[in-house]
């Protein structure tokens, strides 16, 4: 079941993992995989002193714990960025889940690979008792604020599947 | 960037406003109010989009009323964002049980 030990994140889910916190413990858990264009863009976040910023950096020095990999774009999602269309290409070759925070991204890749939102995490860690479900709840509530999320379809649908357990 | 004309009539008064902007800040008027009316517009259909996609994620409206309002390709998005939100916490329980039976 390679599939649940190994996922590729972008650099929005890499932000929303470390703006709340478990970032770290993910990667205790997971091998957690990326692209160079991901690296590059967190390192253009981290020039700045804003918030993202702040979190950029802090995911930076757990560069060494990534594992980084280049990928060449061989079908392109024509709405979506080149950094984006490199990891769909990297989901498609390595038949890996793709965690991301970015919708349109999620809208055009959905019929074509596996992809999910960040909230997944919070998921696998009450499942495997890592977190209470009061504390990904809580995690949920901060992501929103952090990402200003207010009442979007990511946040509420996830507050409502995470209410139910 | 494609452009079509949209003209509109104006009180004096406003105009005149617009021209002490425009001297005061060495801008060109209509260049002036192009972007402060892009930033409106961009901030108002934001505001409606998300005030929208709340009551879609809510079920007090179905796809269908948001594809007559605002189009397809929108309705199409929102519907995406909501079935993956739903499949991400789904799958992330999956994947959670896995990796207690595997520690």
């Amino acid at each position: 079941m390679e599939n649940s030990k190994n996922y590729i994140l972008d650099t929005s889910s890499l932000i929303s993992l470390e703006s709340i916190n478990i970032l770290d413990q993910i990667l205790n858990l997971f091998t957690i995989i990326t692209t160079n264009s991901v690296i590059k863009e967190l390192e253009n976040f981290a020039k700045y002193d804003g918030r993202y910023g702040r979190i950029a950096k802090s995911i930076l020095k757990f560069k060494k714990r990534l594992r980084i990999e280049t990928c060449e774009i061989i079908e392109t999602i024509n709405y979506i960025e080149q950094t984006d269309n490199e990891l769909y290409n990297l989901s498609l070759k390595m038949k890996l889940p793709l965690i991301t925070d970015e919708t349109k991204f999620v809208h055009h890749a959905r019929e074509k690979i596996d992809i999910y939102f960040t909230p997944i995490f919070l998921a696998i860690l009450i499942e495997s008792k890592y977190l209470t479900k009061n504390d990904a709840l809580n995690k949920l509530e901060r992501l929103r604020d952090i990402r200003n999320w207010r009442s979007n379809i990511i946040y509420l649908t996830s507050k409502k599947e995470l209410d139910k357990l | 960037m494609k452009t079509e004309q949209f003209n509109i009539r104006m009180p004096k008064d406003l105009v005149q406003d617009l021209d002490i902007i425009s001297k005061l800040l060495k801008v060109n008027k209509s260049e002036w109010v192009k972007t402060k009316l892009a930033e409106e517009v961009h901030e108002e259909k934001n505001k409606l989009l998300m005030e929208l996609s709340t009551l879609y994620a809510n079920g007090i409206i179905k796809k269908e009323k948001i594809e007559s309002l605002v189009g397809k390709e929108i309705a199409d998005e929102m519907e995406s964002v909501k079935v993956i939100a739903q499949r991400s916490i789904k799958r992330g329980l999956e994947y959670g049980k896995l990796k207690k039976l595997h520690s």
